[in-house]
């Protein structure tokens, strides 16, 4: 690990002749004697991580102590990460949400966390602390870390006014939009159709059979016909919304805050139908090999005040820990709204996960739709 | 051949052929098991099962497709199997149209430095494939290299929307990724044919045209024929390039079995679309090889 920081002192040319050297002679003695001592510790931490969150900043005090990053693989949604740790990819820790950590869990991956081996446990909020998706069968699944919303955003200098006077998640399938907007590529699509139909998400969450098939028929279809692309890169739909190639998407709060820091005109809409919210964090898989003392550290890091400082700072989502409010710039803060998880959860519609096999049956209707688009 | 030749042979075979074995062999044989089982959940059903071969053709209300009827219960995998099929086919024929003229200059018109233009043409491939199919997303790209040339010509006031997410922007990436691969084996069947041919048709009074009919296409086709099969069977099952320039409407047949085994919890169905694709590739490929008389062919040049 101390590799990385003598990489950086090399290329900021701080390093003497002597020192550079010596370091080599140690790579030849260490290269000679680092299989054996890398097999004693155990392997290198492997994480689950979203696009983006494998950066330094989130997990400051892990690499402060570690002298550098674990390693990461990059996921764009839950199920992909779940099948590729069922198809044997040994990892440690991953990262995910409220609505998804059951499927994991059903999958009989996961360990219990020891919540007194988390030094910044007793500050985040009580309210994450119990909440459903961390807690599952009476046991901690998920350190919560971070949490925010998903709506969609806006160019407000190119849209139609009307929507901006009454936004609605009709947008993603009306034909006046078609080529215009940019969905996420998720069944959600057909969720979020049917409520737009007229159903609410308490229905709309588990629909399946021939309910599904229906909603699919009608809503689903038009979804993928009404946007431009569906999206599972976030900074693939950001670059679209900064170009103008698509007007309005579905998006987290940060596309928000990191397209207004570029000066451009984008707003996020309070849908009327609802719009949503989510909390993720770090579970604890047992595929891994490395010293668990290092995925706590890991963990650990995720719910330091510094990350959600960071995390408020850089992306406008709400942290788990109390303490990253009180040290977060205060416009930041200010700029989010909402500041308490509980009372945000309230105030939106919360992600929920379907039992198994209607996820699996809607991951297959999905998949199927977008398959037959002409 | 004697029996030491044939020994020779073999030894010289076998370091090959235990990798083919370990890397192609053993994995399609798996492949082929696991077709027969079924999986619910996240479980596995060890038992033998033709289920998901039946539901391939399993009649059913089915959907219309650009006109089509397919008639099925799950008419998804005929679907795409059709359209990758193709697009497929677009591609080759665009990937040969490229490729011959190429091809063509390098062993008629190059004299000098004949390595140096075989590098040269290689180039494109020093870069990954990714990094290919990412290209093409900026060329096509809303605000790509292709729309804002023309938007500052002031050709077009809008940026042109149909560039990109849609067949033809898959069709085009394999084209140009596949061009290369097509180049050599013609280039190598046209720089075998004698020149003395070609002369010889001249003299007996042969233009140009009757020339190229009658003796430089002819003697390239089993260069063209192994680089239309070259490139038409790995294209079917592509599945990179619609997933990252193709949208929905991109979609080809590979995305589909990667969809059943990493998102749909539906491995041995995913083989079993695997499978058939194979055998459908194979077919096709014999019916072509049959329909251009490839045998009559073979017969004549040896």
């Amino acid at each position: 690990m101390q590799r990385i920081k003598f990489i950086d002192r090399m290329a900021q040319g701080k390093i003497s002749r002597r020192e550079m050297l010596k370091s080599a002679g140690a790579f030849g003695v260490g290269m000679a004697v680092l299989p054996r001592v890398a097999r004693a510790q155990g392997g290198p931490l492997v994480c689950l991580e979203w696009g983006g969150y494998d950066a330094a900043e989130y997990i400051e005090p892990y690499v402060q102590k570690h002298g550098g990053l674990p390693d990461f693989s990059i996921f764009s949604g839950e199920e992909e990460a779940l099948a590729k740790v069922r198809a044997g990819f040994a990892a440690d820790v991953m990262h995910p949400c409220n609505y998804s950590v059951g499927r994991f869990v059903n999958a009989g991956l996961t360990t219990e966390i020891d919540t007194s081996k988390l030094s910044n446990w007793p500050d985040v909020f009580p309210s994450l602390q119990t909440a459903e998706g961390v807690v599952l069968g009476g046991k901690v699944v998920m350190a919560p870390a971070d949490w925010g919303n998903s709506s969609i955003a806006y160019r407000s200098d190119l849209i139609d006014p009307a929507f901006a006077e009454n936004p609605t998640w009709e947008i993603f399938f009306d034909d006046a939009y078609a080529g215009k907007v940019s969905m996420l590529d998720n069944e959600l699509v057909i969720q979020i159709g049917a409520m737009v139909g007229g159903m609410s998400y308490d229905e709309a969450y588990d629909l399946s059979g021939e309910a599904l098939a229906a909603a699919a028929k009608e809503w689903g279809t038009k979804g993928v016909n009404t946007s431009r692309f569906l999206w599972t890169d976030p900074s693939e739909v950001q670059q679209a919304m900064a170009s103008g190639e698509v007007i309005a998407a579905y998006a987290w709060n940060d596309l928000v805050k990191n397209l207004k820091a570029e000066g451009i005109a984008v707003e996020y809409a309070k849908p009327k139908e609802g719009l949503f919210t989510w909390f993720c964090g770090l579970t604890l898989l047992n595929t891994g090999k490395a010293d668990p003392a290092l995925a706590y550290d890991f963990i650990d890091a995720w719910l330091s005040p510094e990350t959600g400082k960071y995390l408020i700072e850089s992306s406008g989502y709400g942290h788990a820990n109390r303490k990253s409010f009180e040290i977060a710039n205060p416009a930041d803060v200010e700029a989010m709204g909402i500041t308490d998880p509980e009372a945000l959860m309230a105030s939106a519609i919360l992600f929920r996960t379907p039992p198994d096999e209607v996820q699996v049956e809607q991951n297959r209707v999905w998949g199927d739709i977008k398959a037959l688009k002409m | 051949m004697s029996a030491r030749s044939v020994r020779t042979g073999l030894s010289l075979l076998s370091p090959a052929f235990l990798v083919m074995a370990a890397t192609l062999l053993a994995p399609v044989v798996a492949l082929v098991v696991m077709s027969f089982w079924s999986q619910s959940g996240f479980d596995i059903d060890r038992s033998f099962t033709l289920k998901n071969y039946t539901k391939l053709i399993e009649p059913g209300e089915g959907v219309v497709w650009y006109g089509i009827h397919f008639p099925f219960a799950y008419p998804v995998p005929a679907v795409l199997m059709i359209k990758s099929l193709a697009m497929s086919l677009v591609a080759t024929v665009c990937v040969i149209g490229l490729a011959w003229p190429m091809a063509y200059f390098l062993a008629f018109r190059v004299v000098r430095y004949k390595a140096m233009w075989i590098v040269l043409l290689t180039i494109p491939f020093w870069t990954s494939y990714l990094l290919r199919v990412f290209s093409w997303k900026i060329v096509l790209g809303f605000n790509g290299a292709i729309n804002s040339g023309l938007m500052w010509s002031g050709l077009i006031k809008a940026p042109l929307e149909f560039l990109l997410y849609n067949p033809i922007a898959v069709m085009i990436t394999l084209a140009h990724s596949w061009v290369a691969f097509a180049v050599l084996p013609i280039y190598v069947s046209l720089e075998k044919i004698d020149r003395l041919l070609l002369e010889a048709a001249s003299d007996l009074g042969d233009n140009r045209w009757a020339r190229f009919r009658r003796i430089t296409l002819p003697l390239s086709m089993s260069g063209t024929v192994a680089a239309t099969l070259l490139v038409f069977i790995p294209t079917v099952g592509d599945y990179v390039t619609p997933t990252l320039v193709g949208g929905p409407g991109g979609t080809m047949i590979g995305s589909l079995v990667q969809q059943l085994f990493l998102r749909q919890d539906n491995a041995p169905l995913g083989a079993a679309i695997s499978i058939v694709m194979m055998l459908i590739i194979a077919a096709l490929a014999g019916l072509f090889l049959w329909l251009i008389g490839y045998g009559r062919m073979r017969r004549r040049i040896g």
